[in-house]
């Protein structure tokens, strides 16, 4: 936890800080408080804490059975928790799943590395933490991104039930992670299920978002789920909107909760932060700000846990988690440790309703909306798995939504990064397929493929078939998820750890169900990747999600794709949505309403409630109203790009809840960068999705940005050095390829930015399916620190440093988040989201962004998108911008520059500029000037020392007593001392005229051996034999300066000896030989 | 021959050149002084043994050449009537010349080093002087102290060449008061020229009055930067002595050796590494600024610490343009 809170710290993005202070100081309060809890339990308390708010009730009602009564009292001050039901989990159990499942392990690993990671780069040790925690403790992020989901429900539901139902367990299985999370997802989704019934309504939404935030989830599910979770939560915590609600969904847990809490946050009085988040991912939705809010709340909660290392976590992993859910769903999936988080997260998610309750500001509506979304998600998932299929090839960028599922299944997947890249693959080329026909579905597809590519298991693939479908659909459910995948995200990021992702997804899919209640469509297009189906319509998103397939973009996303999947998958999934939303809710849901608001404005209903919950009615509207016509156009504009969308609505969801804010703008980055990367449909889908990603909370944009971003990474990061940078760049890159693919090429870019971000790590590592790979990797670049490893590095750096460059880390988790999602899956959500956003948004730039990013959208609108975002960005957006643009332009510029990053880069040059600047600035002013460094001089080892003891016949010399009486002397005593030589009373005796200089001519490696004894030969008489055994045996040219020495003594001695007789004419012409 | 430091009249001793003391390069502070003695007139200054300064009046009588040394109570008779200087006058000492021509060493119980002096009689900056006799030739030479004097630290120090010799005509970058110079002035004779080129007015005016009693100097009083000031008056040179003391030295030097320098021509540059970057490792400074002489067609050939005689301090001998013929 320290070092978490630590490395958070390190991050310096005052998202962490926030949430630091926020609930960050509470965790880590808490931590310190709880003696007798091992460390472990500490780890995960913070874990929790920062995951999301379903933990918080964990927590609380730990620490009442155990006693600690003022701790309760205190935690529950400020987390605002209620107490758990008695049927619910204890905390203890979920620790032990935890514990048991494979993440956890994995997470240890990561997490005890990360620290030290994330001292070096805030992003990388966000990620790294994130990634670590999430990915190491797969169980984290993935719960986080299964949190997400399930906080989210919508999309984290979608992503993490998803994965944990039906692709969570299976991706479980496919990944190793994925196994472990696939158990938490199975927990998850039990509890997922209990919440269903809500989740069945918020499923619509959630659906949307789940697969949004699924396909990020899935994408980067293990990394970009965690990394989203931490960015999430952070985002969220900040501002995150929905972002943070993704990114908490991302986060998973936490996010979860601040998803939760973005959904159900937003009403209740986690209200504050959730509405903050929720706000936030209003904001995502709509602008920046509203993000911004929303990550601070977010992050607040997030704090709560391990709101530093989540928080960076979150974002990384909400961005990566985002993207990942959507691309690096795949990578996620390796994450999907993070989904098993998830799933934990779902179990918790389970609690989730409860969560709901704890969450209490959207409890009702948020828990359930997110409990639906989160079955939403799982059902997502499952759709996802269903049209997966489909949209194989959507996959990837489908994978967004499948990303938010597969973020679920992907963040299980993503433990085997390779495997959830394969299957993103699959699903991507499904996606591809199916993408165009509902981009949405594609959306999930990608999630879910994401999710399956993520986890390689089938699992997860099959998720992202059905996600596929969704996928299609995805792209409007992408955005509708990047708005869930916002609150998502944000709850994911609540659970930052795996689970981030999948609540994430779950937060989609909540956020789905809320819509899909309210705006069914919203929701069902996000989750059921029916990202279009956001787009299209909320309804059509629904069903589209559902439906996926076609559907996708028809409304049949919303609400078919959520309820139905949901209802499935969504059982366990909607538990771990819950879960996930009410941790991340807080963060989360606000987004996750609010992308459910935007997203599908039916869902706007439930959104509107979320964003009410957390931010107020404002983000919510804003969410909502962006995410409608993002979402709409959007996902209508790019069905293909739905998945995309999706992904990035994953990831923005993912990253939004932490990024949201960032974010969005990261997402239009990244669905910029993506369309740039591949100005492939995907680009548009992603510039939609991107745009509906900010439209939808600022979250989505977040998302977007940070996908762009990650895509920029990527492209460098397939430099990888970059790490973060790179990452996002690397991711760009990735999604370029990926796009190059072809139908991959939309889930490329989803997946790139996603990807870019666990590129960046996956990058590092190997780009799996490139796409797949991008997506993953980038999502696990976001969650980086969770799941892919690999990733996490590029991926979590990328995101990170998007992240933590745009605004705090959080929203640059966010952002790449969003952009990982934004990519694939985040475009269509994003889109969605951001129209939602926009529309709703308290930003009506946000809105008229989103819109504008839709129109830019048709017109492939990356840059429009970009631009849109960036507007919608505003304040939030600007942060992710600004991450974006610190990560674009410290990896690339690639992205933003290319696409409509220009806008986000403008934003995030404002935003991102001054991070970027100060940093040159700071070192500008830091370094003193030097016309010389020492360090870069050559200096001939003959000329190494200039003191008179090196010097040649210094022994016996004229000046010899000069220099005993000035050796110690020093400044004022040596300027007296020397004014007493320039009397003339100095007396130095016998003055020696051989040379003592040193030639440039010679060699300074010839031995004095060769120089001396050629010469005239051994005089004896002359030297002493031990000079030329010295001169023999000599050959070092160490020995050089010694030698010489003896020489020269030697010589002056018999220079003395001679003295008085004739001049020593031959002295010098011998000493030249000598040295010859 | 009589052994060099002769004591001046009155066998007084010959003590260091007495500028009233401390005074770094101020020109010649007893010399000129037109009147009357000071020398024996003790009381004054109370160095001890710094006296010298009788001996020395300029053959010229004019008045005052008195630099800083002025107010410097320095005269004195230090050492009281009839001290005898540091070489006493009845010892005998032998001058030989050093490898390097124009350049001797006084050998006595003390070594010296010493220049033949141009200006018989005449102490720059209260130097003691040698006078021998060669049947009836007086030869005077001048001590030259190497704390005064890098080029004199460098000699010492044992550098190779100086590539100062007479008959040579050279271009002495950061001439200053001109102590230095008076000596390279006497190394290279009358058949040799000094261009003295020193920025500072103040330092200028003891050159100038340096430069009045020896015909082979040419003071110019110019920024060694802008060698465009002084190209008039200026020929081609042997050798560029540069003792500048700033940043950009190497491209001062650089400069006027492209103005001034013949090919294969040779430059002596002392380098001051507290000047360049008193942050950096001497040596590295060292090393920095040989590497940009190599960049200016410049070649470094030598390197030589001045140490003890300055601190952080090295001295670079080179040559400019070599012919091709001439690398090996």
């Amino acid at each position: 936890m320290i070092g978490r809170s630590k490395c958070t710290a390190q991050l310096s993005n005052d998202v962490y800080i926030v949430r630091r202070r926020s609930s960050g100081h509470v965790t880590s309060l808490l931590l310190q408080l709880l003696l007798p809890s091992t460390r472990l339990k500490r780890a995960k308390m913070a874990e929790q804490s920062t995951v999301a708010s379903d933990l918080y009730r964990h927590v609380y009602s730990f620490l009442l059975e155990n006693n600690f009564t003022k701790v309760a009292e205190q935690f529950s001050k400020k987390a605002k928790v209620t107490p758990l039901d008695q049927n619910e989990q204890s905390l203890t159990d979920i620790f032990q799943f935890w514990v048991r499942s494979p993440g956890a392990k994995k997470r240890k690993a990561q997490t005890s590395g990360t620290p030290a990671v994330n001292g070096p780069s805030a992003k990388k040790a966000k990620k790294d933490v994130e990634s670590s925690s999430s990915e190491d403790s797969s169980s984290e992020e993935e719960s986080p991104g299964p949190a997400k989901t399930p906080a989210v429900t919508k999309a984290p539901a979608v992503t993490k039930k998803p994965a944990a139902a039906a692709a969570a367990e299976e991706s479980s299985s496919d990944s190793d992670e994925d196994s472990s999370d696939s158990e938490e997802e199975e927990d998850a989704k039990a509890p997922a299920k209990k919440p269903p019934a809500k989740v069945t309504p918020a499923k619509v939404t959630p659906a949307k978002v789940t697969p949004a935030k699924v396909a990020p989830a899935k994408v980067t599910p293990a990394k970009v789920a965690p990394a989203k979770v931490t960015p999430a939560k952070v985002t969220p915590a900040k501002v995150s909107r929905k972002k943070d609600s993704s990114s908490s969904s991302e986060d998973s847990d936490s996010e979860d909760e601040g998803a939760a809490a973005g959904v159900k946050a937003a009403p209740k009085a986690s209200a504050p932060q959730k509405k903050q988040e929720s706000s936030s991912s209003s904001d995502s939705s709509s602008d920046s700000e509203e993000e911004e809010p929303a990550k601070k709340p977010v992050k607040a909660p997030a704090p709560a846990k391990t709101p530093p290392v989540k928080a960076k976590k979150p974002p990384v992993k909400a961005a990566a988690a985002a993207e990942s859910s959507s691309d690096d769903s795949s990578s996620e999936e390796e994450e999907e440790a993070p989904p098993s988080k998830k799933p934990k997260p779902g179990a918790y998610s389970a609690v989730p309703p409860p969560a709901a309750v704890q969450n209490a500001p959207a409890p009702a509506g948020g828990s359930e909306s997110e409990s639906s979304d989160s079955s939403d998600s799982s059902e997502d998932e499952e759709e996802k798995k269903v049209a997966a299929p489909v949209k194989t090839a959507p996959a990837k960028s489908v994978t967004p939504k499948p990303a938010a599922k597969k973020a679920e299944s992907s963040s299980d997947s993503s433990d085997s990064s390779s495997e959830e890249e394969e299957e993103p693959a699959p699903k991507v080329t499904a996606v591809a397929k199916k993408a165009p026909p509902a981009k949405a579905a594609p959306a999930k597809k990608d999630e879910d493929s994401s999710s399956s590519s993520g986890s390689e298991s089938s699992e997860d693939e099959a998720p992202a078939k059905p996600a596929p479908a969704p996928a299609p659909k995805a792209p409007a459910a992408p955005k509708a998820p990047a708005a869930k995948p916002a609150s998502s995200s944000s709850d994911s990021d609540g659970s930052s750890s795996s689970e981030d992702e999948a609540p994430a997804q779950k937060k989609p899919a909540p956020a789905k169900p809320k819509a899909a209640a309210a705006k069914p469509a919203a929701k069902p297009a996000a989750q059921s990747s029916s990202d279009s189906d956001s787009d299209s319509s909320d309804s059509e998103e629904e069903g589209a999600k559902e439906a996926k397939p076609a559907a996708k973009s028809a409304t049949e996303a919303t609400p078919a794709k959520p309820s139905p999947l949901r209802s499935p998958v969504a059982a366990a999934r909607t538990a771990p949505a819950t879960r996930k939303r009410r941790p991340g809710r807080w963060p989360q849901r606000p987004p996750n309403r609010v992308r459910s608001d935007s997203e599908t404005e039916a869902k706007k209903t439930p959104a509107k409630p979320v964003v009410v919950n957390a931010k107020a009615a404002t983000p919510a509207k804003a969410t909502p109203a962006k995410a409608t016509p993002a979402k709409a156009t959007p996902a209508k504009a790019t069905p293909a790009k739905a998945t995309p969308a999706k992904a990035t609505p994953a990831k923005a969801t993912p990253a939004k809840a932490t990024p949201a804010k960032a974010t969005p703008a990261q997402k239009p980055e990244e669905s910029s960068s993506d369309s740039s990367d591949s100005s492939d449909s995907e680009t548009e889908a992603k510039k939609t999705p991107a745009k509906p990603v900010v439209a939808n909370a600022k979250a989505a944009k977040p998302a977007k940005a940070t996908p762009a971003k990650a895509t920029p990474a990527k492209a460098t990061p397939a430099k990888a050095t970059p790490a973060k940078a790179t990452p996002a760049k690397a991711t760009p890159a990735k999604a370029t390829p990926a796009k190059a693919t072809a139908a991959k090429a939309t889930p490329a870019k989803a997946t790139p930015a996603q990807k870019s971000e666990e590129s960046s790590s996956d990058s590092s590592d190997s780009s799996d399916s490139e796409t797949e790979a991008k997506k993953t990797p980038a999502k696990p670049a976001a969650d980086n620190s969770k799941a892919a490893t690999p990733k996490t590095p590029a991926a979590k750096t990328p995101a990170k440093d998007a992240e933590s460059s745009s605004s705090d880390s959080s929203s640059e988790e966010e952002s790449q988040a969003v952009k990982t999602s934004t990519p694939a899956a985040t475009p269509a959500p994003v889109k969605k989201t951001t129209p939602a956003p926009a529309p709703k948004a308290t930003q009506d730039g946000s809105s008229s962004d989103s819109s504008s990013s839709e129109e830019e959208e048709a017109a492939k609108a990356e840059p429009p998108k970009a631009a849109a975002t960036p507007t919608v960005n505003g304040t939030n957006v600007k942060r992710k911008e600004d991450k974006e643009p610190s990560s674009d332009n410290e990896e690339e510029e690639e992205e933003g520059e290319g696409e409509a990053e220009e806008t986000p880069k403008g934003k995030k040059r404002s935003a991102g500029t001054p991070h970027t600047f100060p940093k040159a600035k700071q070192k500008a002013a830091n370094v003193p000037f030097r016309r010389i460094r020492d360090e870069e001089v050559e200096v001939d080892p003959r000329l190494a020392d200039n003191s008179f003891n090196a010097k040649l016949g210094s022994n016996g010399d004229w000046g010899q007593k000069a220099h005993d009486a000035l050796r110690f002397t020093k400044g004022k005593s040596f300027r007296h001392e020397k004014t007493k030589k320039k009397r003339g009373s100095y007396r130095g005796g016998a003055i020696s005229t051989g040379v003592n200089s040193i030639k440039f001519d010679i060699h300074c490696f010839t031995p004095p051996a060769l120089a001396v004894v050629p010469k005239g030969g051994f005089q004896p008489g002359r030297f002493s034999a031990e000079v030329v055994d010295l001169c023999l045996s000599s050959r070092s040219p160490a020995e050089l300066p010694l030698l010489w020495r003896c020489v020269s003594q030697c010589e002056s001695v018999r220079q003395r000896e001679k003295r008085g007789q004739a001049p020593r004419t031959g002295t010098p012409d011998d000493r030249r030989e000598l040295q010859l | 021959m009589r052994p060099g430091f002769s004591p001046r009249g009155g066998g007084r001793g010959f003590r260091g050149g007495g500028r009233g003391g401390f005074g770094d390069r101020g020109g010649g502070g007893f010399g000129d002084r037109g009147g009357g003695g000071f020398g024996d007139r003790g009381g004054r200054g109370g160095f001890r043994g710094r006296g010298g300064g009788g001996g020395f009046r300029s053959p010229s009588g004019e008045g005052g050449f008195r630099g800083r040394g002025g107010s410097r109570g320095g005269f004195g008779g230090g050492r009281g009537a009839g001290g005898r200087g540091g070489f006493r006058g009845g010892r005998k000492v032998t001058v030989e010349p050093h490898r390097h021509e124009g350049v001797f060493i006084c050998r006595g119980k003390e070594d010296a080093l010493v220049t033949r002096n141009m200006v018989v009689g005449d102490s720059v900056y209260g130097e003691k002087r040698i006078n021998v006799e060669e049947g009836e030739t007086k030869i005077e030479y001048r001590a030259w102290n190497p704390f005064r004097s890098k080029l004199a630290a460098a000699i010492l120090g044992g550098v190779d060449q100086i590539h100062i010799k007479p008959g040579s005509k050279v271009m002495y970058l950061g001439a200053a008061s001109g102590t230095t110079v008076s000596h390279v002035s006497d190394i290279v004779g009358p058949e040799g020229l000094v261009y003295a080129v020193e920025f500072s007015h103040r330092s200028g005016r003891d050159l100038l009055n340096v430069a009045k009693k020896r015909t082979n100097i040419i003071p110019i009083i110019e920024d060694a930067r802008h060698p465009h000031k002084y190209r008039m008056l200026v020929g081609m040179v042997d050798v560029i002595f540069a003792d500048v003391a700033q940043p950009d030295q190497t491209r001062i030097v650089a400069l006027n050796a492209h103005n001034f320098l013949k090919n294969g021509g040779h430059f002596v540059i002392s380098i001051k590494a507290n000047c360049i970057d008193s942050t950096a490792a001497p040596e590295a400074v060292f090393a920095a600024e040989v590497k940009k002489m190599s960049s200016e067609n410049m070649k470094p050939q030598e390197q030589l610490t001045l140490e003890p005689y300055e601190r952080d301090h090295a001295i670079v001998v080179g040559i400019y343009r070599p012919p091709p013929k001439q690398k090996k």
